[in-house]
């Protein structure tokens, strides 16, 4: 088993309901990630929400980037922060970039947004940049990329704006094999890169998002209760599937599987 | 096929393609046509100026509630005809000249509303959330997703207006004569049943229409060069 602890409390969701009008989406949302020491390792956190289509994911990935406000409840960061549109950093589904800026443009709007950064924003570009193998892309327009250019070029945007959190809605939807992979090892070397970076996965691909994370939230309907709730946490790590490349082949992953299949 | 068709259905009301081609060149030699073509294209781009200028500002300050419904009023205002306002817009303004203007700007407007506010009506939600999320304020969100990020639709909708403004021209440069212009021509080559050189100015501003187009259509592509979709 390896060894870990978990640390101090870096996001939380304290009894977090969305409606519309009279129509609940949500309801008493409660969750918390913490900070997930490794000696030895610089070892960022990878939760994943998973949930069936239409169960309210979207609603909560935007709840969580701030870019919407709970009906009631809170969303905390860091200690007793409220959460805002802009203190996470978004991905979105098929990973939209401003179709007018170049990616260079698009690097240079995010990396201004970082004061750690400041005067060094020409470095850290091109750092990002040939970290993730898309020098040669900077001068180009979005639609002059391919869809593994547009991923990466999309993740640095957010990397570079500095934010601890990076919120990813359905990263591997449409994805084929190749890509997909790349997509992971991407994710898996982003949650690396700092001791605090938070990557939250809002999914429905449960088995590419159970084999990257710590952590499975898993959202659903109870019976009789009204909107979406956390069902289910999963700590990946005490069953001793988190962090491992081969891991899909272990009877313990296809498992846990069936046993998120069967919650859903 | 339309040359053929017209040629063999010519006859002693219908001036033969022949004829109207002499026309042509006889107009195009004499400096009336190039100055009128002239006065008309001042007053047609001066106006697209003016009509461009209060058409972004309405539409861009559509944002905000108080505007968006003048800016909704402007959009019905397209039902308006020109030649009913004529008495109005004589009273509100000095001479001819600025009559003429006003006029044409007052045409325009409504229909460069229109077009810009659907293009701001069907900005992708996720254009606005990419700049919360990078932290930008809501003037910021503004100047990036609708002025710099919609820049070129601007240009768009000239190209697309501006055979509106260019059949305007010659509706408007007959309430005000005595400056000239292609439609005064026009409206002249009529009165004396002249059908060959007006035939042969319709060629000529038919041409002129094409040549705008290929322009605005180049300046497009040059300004801005993302809308190029290969890869």
């Amino acid at each position: 088993m390896t060894e870990y602890t978990r640390k101090q409390q870096l996001l939380h969701a304290d009894n977090v309901c969305l409606s519309y009008g009279h129509k609940p989406v949500l309801h008493n949302i409660n969750f918390s990630i913490r900070n997930i020491v490794r000696p030895g390792v610089q070892q960022g956190q990878v939760v994943s929400l998973l949930g069936r289509s239409g169960i309210g994911k979207t609603q909560l990935f935007r709840l969580l980037a701030g870019l919407q406000q709970p009906t009631s409840g809170s969303i905390t960061i860091n200690g007793n922060k409220q959460v805002q549109a802009g203190d996470m950093g978004v991905v979105f589904q098929h990973y939209y970039l401003f179709e007018w800026k170049t990616i260079q443009q698009s690097l240079y709007m995010a990396a201004h947004q970082n004061p750690a950064i400041k005067g060094n924003e020409k470095a850290a570009v091109e750092k990002w940049a040939a970290d993730f193998d898309i020098t040669e892309a900077l001068p180009c327009y979005p639609h002059q990329l391919s869809g593994g250019q547009r991923q990466r070029a999309s993740i640095i945007q957010q990397l570079l704006k500095g934010s601890s959190f990076l919120l990813f809605d359905e990263p591997f939807s449409g994805l084929d094999v190749c890509v997909l992979d790349k997509v992971v090892n991407m994710l898996l070397q982003v949650s690396v890169s700092d001791e605090l970076k938070t990557l939250i996965i809002v999914s429905h691909d449960i088995e590419t998002s159970v084999a990257i994370s710590d952590t499975v939230f898993i959202l659903g309907k109870e019976p009789g209760e009204p909107g979406a709730t956390i069902k289910k946490e999963i700590d990946l790590i005490e069953r001793d599937l988190a962090w491992q490349k081969d891991i899909r082949r272990q009877k313990a992953f296809i498992d846990t599987l069936e046993e998120i299949k069967a919650t859903l | 096929m339309v040359l053929g068709w017209w040629h063999f259905s010519a006859n002693g009301l219908m001036p033969a393609p022949g004829r109207v081609t002499v026309a042509l060149a006889e107009l195009s030699a004499s400096s009336q046509l190039w100055d009128n073509i002239l006065t008309s294209l001042m007053l047609t781009i001066k106006a697209m100026l003016y009509a461009i200028i209060i058409t972004l500002l309405i539409s861009w300050l559509s944002v905000i509630p108080f505007f968006k419904s003048l800016a909704q009023v402007m959009v019905k205002c397209r039902y308006l005809t020109l030649a009913g306002l004529i008495f109005v817009f004589t009273l509100l303004t000095q001479n001819g000249a600025t009559l003429k203007l006003w006029l044409l700007i007052a045409g325009i407007v409504p229909f460069f509303v229109t077009s810009f506010l659907s293009v701001i009506v069907n900005i992708h939600q996720q254009e606005y959330d990419l700049c919360k999320t990078l932290g930008y304020n809501n003037w910021r969100t503004l100047h990036e997703v609708i002025i710099v990020g919609k820049a070129d639709k601007v240009l768009e909708i000239i190209q697309q207006n501006f055979a509106i403004a260019w059949l305007m021209i010659t509706m408007v440069e007959g309430v005000s004569m005595s400056e000239g212009g292609i439609g005064t021509l026009l409206i002249k080559y009529n009165k004396y049943n002249d059908l060959t050189k007006v035939l042969a100015l319709q060629i000529v501003i038919f041409l002129l229409g094409l040549l705008f187009d290929y322009l605005l259509s180049v300046t497009r592509l040059w300004l801005f060069p993302y809308i190029r979709k290969t890869k």
